[in-house]
Order: structure tokens, then C-alpha cells, then sequence
């Protein structure tokens, strides 16, 4: 609702903001007049007031124009909460666009071409190093922005030498789960190695044949590469300009993935076909959920489903136990184009503030990456300690702006094995037949001394 | 130049401009774009940019994923025209029948899904192909088939987007079959029955070459339009499972405006029309050949 109406608002005032609402208020007034020449109200005049209202509704007593954010999923759902603040400071207002996450990459690329870019914009971490190299976001201007900040992530982050993001709202992986099921298989928490999480699976599929015990949805790459990078794979060679999958960590996380599927302890299902999986956590569908921080968010919407008691949170297991993890974290970027970077870095550093940081945890459930936040008692909560410690070892992101496709790539392999259409082999040789021929470019690139 | 024809241009010079600036100019600069190797790194730095000649064509050839995308496409197409065009007729057929009533409600009520929104509907048809709380599954049930995992099985993928494709679709065709029937001629049909004629051969002789022309020009629309499915897949499967569901334009779409391969993209396209042009062309031959043009 919260979005709707401020949609309506933009739309409004891209239309020229305060002298259009004069205008209109000043038509609005002829129209009033006229009504009473005429003597009465008519339907016609009263529904030409209704734009006037709605522009009249919208219109700010600031002259200013408004900075442009724009931001994916729950994060520019709830970052309108965090601009009165800023406004109330600077006087400078704060529009926010919410982008659907599956479909921003395109957008983000798409309105670099056409010249436009917000502001500020919020980059997933994998896409800075791309959005880097196309000049669309500009490099950090001062070292006191990503001061205080947790350094392995901010030197994660890092391109060449320089920063040009300043991380935002951290999300690494842990499994969500629910301790009931996984107390009646005998376990207070699940074993945080690959042999023990697979024999506490067997035991509850033995209990509940008719549900699974995780849900890692097949197009969604989060849980497969965490599992290759826990094995220890390098995924790409020579420079990063080939792909280097078929090795035996690869081999091994693959087989791992692969066997949860093929002994029914995973469903054979993809977001398309999960339409609703917190109902399906909470009927105990699944038992183990390797999700994100988000996640609080939803399982404290659906409390009535699914009472706090009946879940709890622990680390992703590893091969020998828990390792680096991949996430969805997000860092905040200001645009090349924008005509006011001294007033969006201002808003950079509004949002990654302590208070935002904390006030966004506490709304979303994404973690700070400022260090100063974590004394804040709100993040002494039990079911953030796995968060806590999974947040120093985020996963290593391989230095190529392909990056974000070849990790679709190894999904579709991932999915052919599930799905019985390949074999690992096969599917390992395909995926590097494809990961050289995506790389074709940068490995022209690379030859031809064009970057390093 | 007569006065005549001065005027018949000025008439249609502004329909001309629109499609010179939206049509004709766009797709010279695809096919332009097509022979270069345009991509992420050419948008970092023009020059990155190069001449490359027909690799791109070359490069598609050689890429698994394009003929993957071509046979589903194909696969669309030969299922999804008679299926949905068959629909239409029935519908029309039907409707168009004497003893039918209350046939403008029976109209609107088909015709509405074509107008609703593509996505919206989406959302609907997910939760009715669902594999477990489906309504659709639940109704083979009752008749003893087994349970289907319609969006979840590569081999299921298609024909459950050609049902709601054909549901979504199959009331535009109708209302065009609806006028066509209207038009065949009464006393012809009457004559026919007077002689003995079945109501297969009524269909047959009289009805089909009555509507023959829009059957025609129904099918050359529908032809063009599974060509280019691309709305259904991506919101209801996002191209899987298994990319099972990945279509020219999607594929076309993903390299394009994903991940910025205009190159590779435009040639894509130019494959695409390429296509079109020729089945359109055969169609229309058909068609003289039947004397429906």
C-alpha cells in the first residue's frame, strides 16, 4: 500500500513538481468559480478537482528536488524508514524505488545505457566489480565512509585498490531450523559436518518418509556453491579466464548436492514451483532451510504459523564443519551520472550508519557491517549468534564480471544431474565448455593486455 | 506526381514516418549491431567494440542452449496453433449454434481471460498446476490419473504454458470465428441439408471455405505469435525446468538485455525473423494455392 501511494506521488511530481501544483491549484479554482457561476456543483467539476487534489497531496513545501534511490527486495521495501531522518537533517528529500530482485540486474544495466541511473543505488556484492568496469558507479571519495566497517567484507569489496561500495546490509546463509523435527530424530541442533548433517537427515526422512528434510530450491545457485567453496574448489583457472570445474572439490559438492535429491531428502523444486514456503516450513514440509536473514522478517510475519519456539538458526555445515558461506549481501553505490554526489554520499553515509544499520536490522533482519553496531543489545539475540559468526567468512567472489552468470551456469548443471539428464561427468565437461565460451571475451581481453 | 497521389501521400506520410523511426530504422541497427561483438566490456569502453563478421551467427550455431531454445520453440508452435486455434473454432462453433443462450454472456465470459493481465493469471494457473494442492491434479485424481508435477517435470513444462496459453488466448480467434460464421451464407447451408449433407460435410464444404480466409489469417497471427512466446515462460517457470520452457525470445532476452550481449542478441533476433518471414510466407502460399486470397 506504502508503495503504491508513493508511486503515485512520483508520478506526480515527475510531472514538474511545485509549479505544476500552482497551476493546478490555480485551475482549480476557475473550476470552482465557474461552478458557482453556474450554480451548483456538476459532476465534471467535482471530478476535475480530483487530479488537483492528488497534486496538491504531493506537493512538498521544499523547493528541493528529491535525491533518487533505488534498492531490491526488503531492502527497498523498508528503506523509506530510514529517509525521515535524513530529510529532518539536510532538508533534501529521499525517493525510493523498490526493484524486484530476480529482474534488477537487467534494470540496473539497462538504465546505465540510458543515462538513468539514480543517485544511489544498492548493488548485490557479486555485480560491483561489473558496474565498476562500466563506469556506472563511481569510486568511493573518502576512506572515513568505509572506516569502522567489518574488514572482511569491506576488503571483499575492494576492486584494484579501491572501494567503490560501501557495504550495506549483510546476508549470509545459515540453515534455518525447525527443533522439533530435529529433536525427535534424536539431535538438539544439526551436526555442522556433511557426514553427520546427512545421517541426521536419513534419520528424520525415516521418521516423516512422506516430507523432505531441506528445501534447496534448483534454481537458485546459494546452496550448491556454498557446499563447492566449503570443498575447497577453485572454480576458475588460468586467470580466471577458464573454468576449472571439473576438479574433485567441484566433483565432490556436486555428488554431495546431487545425493540429497536423489535419496528424497530434498525436494526436485524450484521458486516457480514453491509458492509459499513458509507454510510449507511451518507444516513441516521441510525441516532445514538454508536461507538468509530475511528470513527473520518473514518467520516473525508468520509467527501464528509458526511459533518462535518451533525454529532456530545454526551454521551452514561444511565438509569438516563450517566454513565460508555465499550470501545475498548488498553494499550502497553512488552513480557516475548523478549531478549531486556530494549530497548522495551524505545519504550513503546516513543509510550505513549506526542507527540505520541497527533500525534495519531490527526491521528486516540483515545484519550491520559496521563493527561499532554489535555492542547494540538487539543483536545479542540467540538466533543471531550464527549470523554473527558466519558474517566474518563470506565466501570469495572470483574477480570476473561474468561472475553473476557462470553461477546461474553451475546451477543448470546442478539441475540437469538432479533431474537424471547428465551425469556428473557429463555435466562437469559441459559446464566448462560453457564457462570458456562466456569467458571468450574476457580471455581476448585478457591477451590483449586490455585489463588485467 | 497528380494531385491525387500527392494527397494519398500526405495522408499516409505520418503513418510512414512512425514506421520508419519505429520499425524499419531499429531493425537495420539490430542487423548492424548483429555483425559486431557489442557486449558488457564494449559498454564499459567503445573501443572494445569490432567488426566480427558472421561469428555471431557462427558462435549461436555452435551453442547448445540456442537449439535447445529453438525446438522448444518449435515444440510451442506445432502444439500450441492447432491447439489453440482448434479451441477457437469449437468455442465459435458452438456459440454460433441456434439453440444457444444467452450467447453475449457466453462471449464476454470466454473473451475475458484474453484481456486480463498475463502475470496475474500466472499467479492463478501456478497454484492450479500445483503438484500438490492443484486443482487440476485434484480432478485427475477423482478420474484415477496419477498426480502430474506440471511445472516441475521437463517433459510436462510445455504442455501445461499451452494450457494456459490456449485459456488465456483462445477468445480473440473466437470472436473472429463468431463474425465469420455469421457471414456463411444460409441458403447455401440449407441446400446442402435439403441434399443430404451430414453436419461433418455441411462443415466441410460449406462452413470451412466460408471461413477459410480468417482461418487463414488466424493462423498466420497465431504462427507469428508462438514464435515468440515469451510472456508465459518467464513468469511462470523463468525458462525451466531444466530450461525446458526457454524459448528463442527468451533466450534472446536473457543474452540481450541480462547480461547486455546486443551482438549476440540482435543476431538472435535476426534468426527469429528470419523465421517468421518464411513460415508466413509458405502460409500465404497455401493459401492462394486454395484461392483464399
Amino acid at each position: 500500500m506504502y508503495a503504491a501511494d508513493h508511486e503515485n506521488c512520483r508520478f506526480y511530481r515527475c510531472l514538474g513538481s511545485g509549479s505544476l501544483a500552482r497551476g493546478a491549484t490555480i485551475r482549480h479554482r476557475r473550476t470552482v468559480q465557474s461552478r458557482n457561476e453556474q450554480g451548483g456543483p456538476t459532476r465534471r467539476a467535482m471530478l476535475g478537482m480530483l487530479p488537483a487534489l492528488a497534486i496538491g497531496a504531493c506537493a512538498r513545501s521544499t523547493g528541493v528536488a528529491p535525491l533518487r534511490v533505488w534498492a531490491m527486495s526488503y531492502e527497498g521495501d523498508y528503506s523509506p524508514h530510514l529517509m525521515p531522518g535524513f530529510t529532518a537533517a539536510t532538508g533534501i528529500p529521499v525517493e525510493v524505488q523498490s526493484l524486484p530482485s530476480t529482474a534488477s540486474h537487467e534494470k540496473l544495466l539497462t538504465a546505465h545505457a540510458g543515462g538513468a541511473l539514480p543517485d544511489v543505488l544498492m548493488l548485490f556484492n557479486g555485480w560491483i566489480r561489473e558496474f565498476a568496469m562500466i563506469r556506472a558507479v563511481a569510486p568511493v571519495p573518502s576512506p572515513a565512509l568505509t572506516a569502522g566497517l567489518s574488514p572482511g567484507i569491506r576488503d571483499a569489496l575492494r576492486i584494484d585498490g579501491r572501494d567503490y561500495a560501501v557495504p550495506w546490509s549483510v546476508a549470509p546463509q545459515v540453515q534455518y531450523y525447525r527443533t522439533d523435527i530435529v529433536g525427535e530424530a534424536g539431535y538438539a541442533a544439526p551436526p555442522l559436518d556433511w557426514g553427520g548433517w546427512l545421517t541426521m537427515a536419513r534419520a528424520i526422512k525415516r521418521r516423516r518418509p512422506d516430507n523432505y528434510v531441506f528445501l534447496m530450491l534448483l534454481n537458485w545457485p546459494g546452496a550448491l556453491l556454498t557446499m563447492m567453496t566449503q570443498a575447497g574448489a577453485t572454480m576458475l583457472r588460468d586467470h580466471a579466464t577458464r573454468g576449472n570445474f571439473r576438479s574433485d572439490p567441484v566433483r565432490a559438492a556436486f555428488a554431495y548436492y546431487a545425493n540429497l535429491f536423489a535419496e528424497g531428502l530434498a525436494p526436485r523444486a524450484a521458486s516457480t514451483e514453491v509458492q509459499d514456503p513458509l507454510a510449507a516450513f511451518a507444516q513441516g514440509y521441510f525441516a532445514i532451510w538454508p536461507s538468509s536473514p530475511t528470513t527473520l522478517l518473514d518467520l516473525r510475519r508468520r509467527a501464528t504459523d509458526i511459533p518462535p519456539e518451533r525454529w532456530a538458526t545454526a551454521r551452514l555445515a561444511g565438509p569438516n564443519g563450517p566454513g565460508p558461506v555465499s550470501g545475498d549481501s548488498a553494499s550502497l553505490c553512488v552513480s557516475t551520472t548523478t549531478d549531486r554526489p556530494a549530497e548522495a554520499w551524505a545519504l550513503v553515509r546516513h543509510m550505513t550508519s549506526r542507527d540505520s544499520e541497527l533500525t534495519f536490522q531490527r526491521m528486516i533482519g540483515n545484519l550491520p557491517a559496521r563493527l561499532d553496531a554489535w555492542d547494540a543489545p538487539q543483536l545479542a539475540l540467540p538466533v543471531l549468534r550464527a549470523f554473527r559468526e558466519q558474517m566474518a567468512q563470506p565466501a570469495p567472489i572470483p574477480p570476473v564480471v561474468e561472475w553473476e552468470r557462470i553461477q546461474g551456469e553451475i546451477q543448470l548443471a546442478a539441475e540437469r544431474v538432479v533431474r537424471g539428464l547428465q551425469t556428473i561427468g557429463q555435466a562437469l565437461t559441459a559446464l566448462d565448455e560453457r564457462v570458456d565460451q562466456l569467458l571468450a571475451k574476457r580471455r581476448a581481453l585478457v591477451d590483449a593486455g586490455r585489463i588485467a | 506526381m497528380t494531385r491525387q497521389s500527392r494527397a494519398a501521400w500526405l495522408f499516409t506520410a505520418p503513418v510512414l514516418t512512425i514506421i520508419l523511426i519505429v520499425l524499419v530504422i531499429p531493425t537495420i541497427a539490430a542487423l548492424a549491431l548483429s555483425v559486431t561483438d557489442y557486449s558488457v566490456y564494449a559498454l564499459a569502453d567503445p573501443g572494445n567494440l569490432h567488426f566480427v563478421g558472421i561469428d555471431n551467427f557462427v558462435e549461436l550455431l555452435a551453442t547448445p542452449l540456442f537449439w535447445r531454445s529453438l525446438k522448444n520453440t518449435l515444440i510451442f508452435a506445432v502444439l500450441g496453433v492447432p491447439m489453440a486455434i482448434g479451441t477457437s473454432l469449437l468455442a465459435a462453433l458452438l456459440l454460433n449454434d441456434a439453440t444457444v443462450r444467452w450467447k453475449p454472456l457466453w462471449r464476454v465470459a470466454l473473451f475475458a481471460p484474453y484481456v486480463t493481465s498475463v502475470v496475474a493469471t500466472a499467479v492463478v494457473w501456478r497454484f492450479l498446476f500445483n503438484e500438490r494442492f492443484g486443482l487440476l491434479n485434484q480432478g485427475l485424481a477423482l478420474i484415477g490419473i496419477p498426480r502430474v508435477d506440471w511445472l516441475g517435470n521437463p517433459n510436462s513444462s510445455i504442455p501445461a504454458i499451452l494450457i494456459f496459453v490456449t485459456w488465456k488466448i483462445f477468445g480473440y480467434n473466437m470472436i473472429v470465428f463468431t463474425a465469420a460464421l455469421a457471414a456463411v451464407p444460409q441458403d447455401l447451408m440449407e441446400a446442402a441439408r435439403l441434399d443430404g449433407a451430414g453436419r461433418w460435410l455441411r462443415f466441410r464444404h460449406v462452413t470451412l471455405p466460408a471461413i477459410g480466409p480468417t482461418l487463414l489469417l488466424a493462423a498466420v497471427m497465431s504462427v507469428a505469435g508462438f514464435l515468440q512466446i515469451f510472456a508465459e515462460p518467464y513468469v511462470m517457470t523463468l525458462g525451466g525446468p531444466a530450461q525446458s520452457t526457454t524459448t528463442v525470445l527468451y533466450f534472446m532476452f536473457e543474452e540481450g538485455f541480462k547480461w547486455w550481449n546486443l551482438g549476440q542478441a540482435s543476431a538472435v533476433a535476426f534468426v527469429l525473423f528470419v523465421m517468421i518471414l518464411l513460415l508466413t510466407w509458405i502460409q500465404s502460399r497455401i493459401g492462394r494455392r486454395n484461392e483464399w486470397l
